[in-house]
């Protein structure tokens, strides 16, 4: 039978064999956290941006790199799927880009702080996560031509437009189904709308988006084609 | 009670009960927040509740293990703590730390790092309060009659508590870094030594409650505490899959975190076998249900369902979903809050001289608050996995699908309102059993050793 020195011992050697174990592909680990995550890209910018990550909690609602809380959404990859134009005016005023859904905090940002918490999210959504966030696997299987559409479609239309609206079953609910909208409005009425939406129709919950003379041309002409 | 110096062991024990109460109140406000209907956004937004509600959970049950350690240790020690006024000193210093963070909180003065919320400065105060802890309950051991297992794991279990919060104020410009050594703390805290203290509270429980032998229980500690370390410490790797470490975490982590619930459940046949062994009618039987409960419990919550996310096939999907938060809730209930509550149920009719233990409040507390957590559990899974589903493989809009699982986190608030019914019946007795007495009553009821003479 078992005796109490030989469970010490058991216990004693088991775990100095682990602990140097640990410490050894730690040492490893930390010599190339550096490459796999471009540390030499971290501008002040971006450190900056990650001090006002850690000074407003964004954890406290968000995941990054999938740690943190679970009542908002993922951020690892925000800056490809959002784009900064939508990064800019969430952080502005975030219950005006989700007017009646979950709120989130509004912050005082200023301007350099916008631009410093962006490039944070530029850095980080580089990273190699060794396949995190995976790919919706089931999603290409339901709509293998889905996602060919998704290619035509101008670049701020898949990372503003489809936050609250969606397209051919993809996308957002917190507006309009956008399917058909290019046969109910003419161009000039769309460009129009785009351009502020309040003053074409009060009381509405679209805010009034910063996109370029550019950004609203292609949009209009984009969105003129679905009929 | 053995010994006068014990009694502070009850300011700790009602401190965990204050702040285990205002714990659940701001579980409440997330949960309606989840369910749609965040009426105190203005004032506790989502992330201070939530910074609020973990950081109480850490700091009740640091504050019930150091009660605990204040309540053994003398017995074990066979002696009076070497620094009687210190201890409440330390709680003390403990509690204004704590209510001045908790305010803090709420006017968003914080570090933003999941579990270490406390602001720099104040972490400073936690660890000079701790090491204050461990050098009273250190010179207790290294002056007393006796050096047992259970007293000498215990200690080390502390102090090493004490010692990995450093790694977490290490400063670093790269979010990797960042998390790599958050996780050095969180995780080699909760899978790693808390189960030290564990395994000691448990131990000295099992010797009192069933009257095995010392030495047959304390072989089987050091068995379970090395299956702990053996799995826990190379399991850390299942936080480092996806934070932009190396590929070869995902091998290494999944290999010994599959090896974690082993421990868990050595854990829980230990428990369960010293009980059918001793065969000892302890009048205390609540707490022998909390400690057996205990056993089982963290099997199953931190056991079962930390295996259920563990590897990395399946955790690539459930990484950052609700599942976390349905294996989170039961692993701390099970290991961690039930093991207070157990040390509690114990100490409490010793310490106070009132033998409230068979009242029938006792156990519609541990049974109601115990399924009261499993339904909990329930509804967090089901909402869990339908995120996982339809966020992560169908690729449905975040905002849309958690609309979609509204309607579980109605289920999650009536299986939490049958939680805090167990919990305030818990409470109600703990506060019917009044303050402690002031005289020492003898041998308590272990019976081992004579009552003490030296007593101060």
């Amino acid at each position: 039978m078992l005796s109490k020195s030989a469970a010490r011992a058991f216990f004693l050697g088991g775990t100095v064999l682990c602990a140097v174990a640990f410490v050894g592909l730690t040492v490893d680990t930390l010599g190339r956290i550096p490459a796999q995550t471009h540390q030499g890209e971290i501008t002040d910018a971006v450190r900056r941006g990650k001090d006002l990550w850690d000074r407003s909690n964004c954890m406290g609602c968000h995941t990054l790199l999938g740690e943190g809380a679970y009542y908002a959404p993922e951020l690892t990859k925000v800056f490809e799927r959002r784009g900064p134009v939508f990064i800019r005016a969430m952080l502005t005023d975030p219950e005006k880009m989700y007017p009646g859904q979950r709120r989130m905090w509004k912050y005082d940002f200023s301007e350099r702080d916008k631009d410093d918490l962006i490039a944070f999210f530029q850095w980080i959504g580089k990273m190699d996560l060794n396949g995190f966030p995976p790919k919706p696997t089931l999603a290409q299987m339901a709509t293998t031509t889905g996602l060919a559409a998704t290619v035509d479609r101008p670049q701020i239309f898949n990372q503003l437009c489809v936050a609250c609206h969606a397209l051919g079953g993809q996308g957002g609910q917190v507006g309009p189904a956008l399917d058909g909208v290019g046969g109910r409005m003419a161009p000039a009425q769309i460009a129009a709308w785009l351009a502020d939406p309040p003053a074409i129709k009060p009381g509405t919950q679209m805010p009034k988006l910063p996109l370029t003379d550019g950004q609203r041309q292609e949009l209009t002409a984009f969105l003129s084609t679905l009929k | 009670m053995k010994y006068e110096s014990q009694r502070v062991a009850w300011w700790f024990f009602a401190t965990c009960m204050l702040l285990f109460g205002l714990q659940l109140v701001y579980g409440l406000i997330m949960g309606y927040a989840h369910a749609g209907h965040d009426p105190l956004h203005p004032i506790i937004p989502f992330h201070v509740a939530r910074a609020v509600h973990t950081n109480l959970l850490v700091v009740w049950l640091l504050t019930g293990f150091m009660g605990a350690a204040y309540f053994i240790i003398p017995e074990e020690a066979d002696r009076e703590l070497y620094w009687p006024k210190l201890a409440y000193v330390q709680l003390i210093a403990l509690v204004v730390v704590g209510v001045v963070a908790i305010i803090g909180f709420h006017l968003q003065w914080w570090e933003g790092r999941k579990f270490l919320e406390i602001p720099r400065p104040l972490d400073f105060l936690v660890v000079v309060d701790v090491l204050l802890f461990i050098a009273n309950i250190g010179m207790t051991i290294w002056k007393g009659k006796r050096m047992t297992t259970t007293s000498m794991v215990l200690f080390f279990g502390l102090l090493m508590a004490a010692l990995l919060y450093l790694p977490g104020m290490i400063p670093t410009d790269n979010q990797t870094l960042d998390s790599y050594w958050r996780w050095w703390v969180v995780h080699l805290w909760v899978e790693g030594v808390w189960e030290l203290i564990m395994g000691a509270i448990l131990s000295f429980l099992l010797i009192k409650l069933t009257g095995v032998d010392r030495e047959v229980i304390e072989k089987w500690l050091y068995v379970i505490v090395g299956f702990t370390f053996l799995s826990g410490i190379l399991g850390t790797g299942h936080h480092y899959y996806w934070i932009g470490t190396p590929r070869y975490w995902l091998l290494i982590g999944g290999v010994f975190s599959a090896l974690e619930p082993l421990a868990f459940l050595g854990m829980a046949i230990y428990a369960i076998a010293m009980a059918r062994k001793g065969g000892r009618a302890h009048p205390n039987r609540v707490a022998l249900q909390w400690t057996i409960g205990c056993a089982v419990m963290s099997f199953v919550g931190a056991g079962f369902l930390g295996f259920a996310h563990t590897l990395p096939q399946v955790n690539l999907y459930t990484h950052g979903t609700l599942v976390t938060a349905m294996h989170g809730h039961m692993a701390f209930w099970g290991a961690y809050a039930m093991l207070v509550l157990a040390m509690i149920s114990y100490a409490l009719p010793l310490l106070t001289g009132r033998k409230r233990h068979d009242t029938p409040s006792a156990s519609f507390a541990f049974w109601t608050s115990n399924i009261g957590m499993i339904a909990m559990t329930l509804a967090f899974a089901v909402a869990g996995i339908t995120q996982v589903v339809l966020e992560r493989r169908v690729g449905m809009d975040f905002v849309t699908v958690q609309k979609e699982i509204e309607v579980h986190f109605w289920g999650l608030l009536l299986a939490a309102g049958l939680f805090i019914l167990g919990i305030s019946a818990y409470i109600y007795n703990f506060i019917r059993h009044g303050k402690p007495v002031a005289e020492v009553q003898g041998g308590g009821d272990s019976g081992a050793s004579p009552p003490a003479a030296e007593a101060a």
